[in-house]
């Protein structure tokens, strides 16, 4: 029976190595290189579980499962990785890791790096149990677990008073957010008897049985039953965990607490947050979008001449598309880089929100999964970028001890390969033609052109537009202004930092010749899962027959 | 299901709406941060009550039962009655987890407030804000 353990242990190993940390400390006393290490040590683990899930789901060609305890189906917790989720895991994996290392320059003078190690390891098991996870209920504690390193890493400075706001800015109303999904959990529980990702996307379009009998004979006999108005109930959980969904994922108008909470966590930390964890918001809402309420389920119901996922969506689409130019708008006026660099995420994220708004229903299949693949593509891209910037934003602030550009000015002179590597990274995000950036945010446009949303198309492009401004006004303050005299000689580049900086340029780069050649077929064909309605039924059989094996029914 | 019971049942699921909205009005409208906190903890209780509501069931010509299997050995007969009377204990099981996690969050909220007294003097969001 194919059982794949490495699935189930990742995010549980990397639970214990957090929660273990606190008391080997009380052992190691303050020899720092051991968090270092340590932290670096299960970095590397997580990679490789994070890669052999994907490889698994590469070879099979279908989602694999891994049933917690050994319970079956939608009665125990199931791990489902499909395409989507293993490439997300990688990603996650992957870039925490290059956070750990450059948190070995960032971290190495500081202290509290047992505290430091353990709230970054909680991070990233609350991400690769997001992506990972094939149950809604499992997902709102992951997403708690994410949180609430989230807000323990924003007020880690806890003596500093802008930290402190932010994090009871972030904390409060997250709570809150939360809390909302996790009504919308009980109102779809309610409805449809079921947690289970799987077992809701079956049970969400009835007309499925027809195809597959064994999936629907297995979950009769097994799954709950619910009662109420299924298309209300579904409506009301879908506003309510979209909420939390774009919280997380700092979409206008909950995007309020990003601009203060991203720039006041040390700046590894704010790398890991703008690169990543907001990215789990667009992956919860693909999820709930497409797998589980996607075209002609019971949420796709025509109410007074239009349906309501198609509702749902196009107020998505206009969310993101306030997002993408807001942020954009706001970030040309700001002074301090690593605002600067928290308004582009913004920004971004409304471009990822425009591309899942596309699937509506009345746009052909071919066109959604385009938009799709440019959303996961953006994702990618600004993740790597995002990283990259807030690294090198990072690298500055050091030199100078100033968050503010224009006490930078002339500062990339001093400091050449961060600075190469930081305009890399800028026009990487501003999509300039031999690199990632520009692949992902064609395809959007493409597919907005295509399905008709030609407003939005031209949006994503302004939107790109204004942006220029904001990263030619960093560009040019440090590298056209005279050297400053009193900082030469003082001001020295660290090989560590610039050695990450150069690994993520070259992904950067790569990326661009990646998806050149071939890699965006590649990419959609793994993506198949999240938007074609046979990628649902295989999502859902997957399930089905190895549980019916477990319980001893097949 | 006695017209008694459906009335008790509007009546729960009415004053739940209203804890909502009182929650809702706790966090968003007061300016004190310990009110927000205790708005919060109404909010999960809540959401809480909600699911163990969404778990009750009302069995014909007997009272509902906790999910607890009480006899040994467990024979046929024992299990369809268990079936046909307890409430569902799944909801339970998510409430449990719920609280849990809850209280990290609350435990967390409550020291991030008195940081923030200690470094402002204040916990009104009001006299804090800035640009």
């Amino acid at each position: 029976m194919e059982v794949y353990v490495g699935l189930g242990l990742a995010p549980l190993i990397l639970t214990i190595a957090s929660f273990a940390l606190p008391l080997i400390s009380l052992v190691v006393g303050d020899r720092k290189w051991f968090y270092h290490v340590y932290g670096l040590v299960f970095g590397v683990v997580a990679l490789v579980y994070a890669l052999v899930s994907y490889n698994m789901v590469v070879v099979l060609g279908k989602p694999i499962i891994y049933p917690f305890g050994g319970w079956p189906g939608p009665i125990g917790i199931v791990y489902e990785v499909d395409g989507l989720g293993a490439i997300l895991g990688l990603l996650v994996a992957f870039d925490m890791l290059l956070v750990i290392l450059y948190s070995w320059w960032y971290m190495w003078e500081r202290d509290g790096v047992e505290w430091y190690y353990t709230l970054l390891l909680l991070l990233e098991t609350g991400m690769l149990g997001i992506v990972y996870t094939g149950d809604i209920f499992n997902l709102f504690v992951m997403i708690e677990l994410l949180a609430i390193a989230a807000y323990g890493l924003v007020a880690f400075h806890r003596s500093k008073k802008e930290a402190v706001e932010a994090a009871v800015k972030y904390s409060v109303i997250g709570a809150t957010a939360t809390t909302m999904y996790f009504l919308a959990i009980v109102f779809i529980y309610g409805t449809y008897g079921t947690v289970n990702m799987a077992d809701l996307a079956l049970k969400a379009r009835p007309w499925l049985c027809l195809h597959d009998v064994d999936s629907c004979r297995y979950l009769a006999l097994v799954s709950g039953t619910g009662y109420g108005n299924t298309l209300i109930a579904t409506s009301i959980a879908m506003a309510l965990a979209l909420w939390a969904f774009t919280f997380k994922a700092a979409v206008f108008p909950n995007h309020f607490w990003l601009p203060d909470a991203h720039p006041e966590a040390p700046t590894p930390v704010s790398a890991a947050l703008s690169g990543l964890v907001v990215k789990m918001g667009a992956y919860a809402t693909l999820r709930f979008v497409y797998t589980l309420f996607g075209v002609n389920s019971t949420l796709d119901m025509v109410v007074s001449g239009i349906s309501l996922r198609d509702a749902i969506l196009v107020v998505l689409l206009i969310l993101g598309a306030i997002s993408a130019i807001l942020g954009a708008l706001v970030m040309v006026i700001q002074d301090d880089i690593k605002r600067l660099l928290a308004y582009s995420t913004i920004a971004h994220l409304g471009i990822v929100f425009m591309g899942i708004g596309v699937g509506l229903s009345s746009v052909d299949v071919g066109i959604a999964s385009i938009a799709i693949t440019g959303v996961v593509l953006h994702i990618i891209n600004h993740s790597f970028g995002k990283t990259l910037l807030f690294m090198a934003s990072g690298v500055y602030i050091d030199a100078v001890d100033s968050r503010s550009i224009n006490d930078m000015r002339g500062l990339g002179k001093l400091l050449p390969f961060t600075t190469f590597a930081l305009i890399l990274g800028l026009l990487h995000l501003l999509g300039i033609p031999p690199l990632g950036g520009f692949f992902s945010k064609l395809l959007i446009y493409n597919a907005l052109m295509n399905s008709g949303l030609v407003v939005f198309a031209i949006i994503l492009v302004l939107s790109t537009a204004i942006s220029i401004l904001g990263y030619m006004k960093v560009i040019v303050s440090l590298i056209v202004p005279a050297r400053p005299t009193e900082l030469i000689g003082r001001v020295k580049e660290h090989p560590l930092p610039v050695a990450v900086l150069f690994v993520i340029a070259l992904i950067i780069v790569m990326l661009g010749i990646w998806s050149l050649s071939g890699g965006i077929d590649y990419l959609s064909s793994l993506l198949n899962s999240v938007v074609s309605i046979d990628g649902a039924r295989e999502y859902i059989n997957s399930m089905t027959e190895l549980s019916s094996r477990l319980a001893g029914l097949g | 299901m006695t017209n008694i019971a459906v009335l008790t049942a509007y009546v729960i699921v009415l004053s739940l709406y209203v804890n909502l909205g009182i929650a809702l009005y706790g966090i968003f409208a007061r300016p004190s941060l310990v009110k927000k906190l205790i708005a919060i903890t109404i909010l999960s209780d809540t959401a809480n009550a909600f699911a163990v509501l969404v778990g009750y069931r009302w069995p014909r010509n007997a009272l509902p039962k906790p999910p607890v299997i009480p006899e040994l050995p467990v024979t046929r007969r024992v299990l369809e009655e268990y079936t046909s009377s307890a409430v569902d204990p799944l909801p339970q099981a998510l409430v449990l987890t719920a609280i849990v996690i809850g209280l990290a969050i609350t435990l967390f909220i409550a020291f991030i407030i008195i940081q923030y007294y200690r470094l402002y003097g204040t916990v009104d969001v009001r006299k804090v804000r800035r640009i």
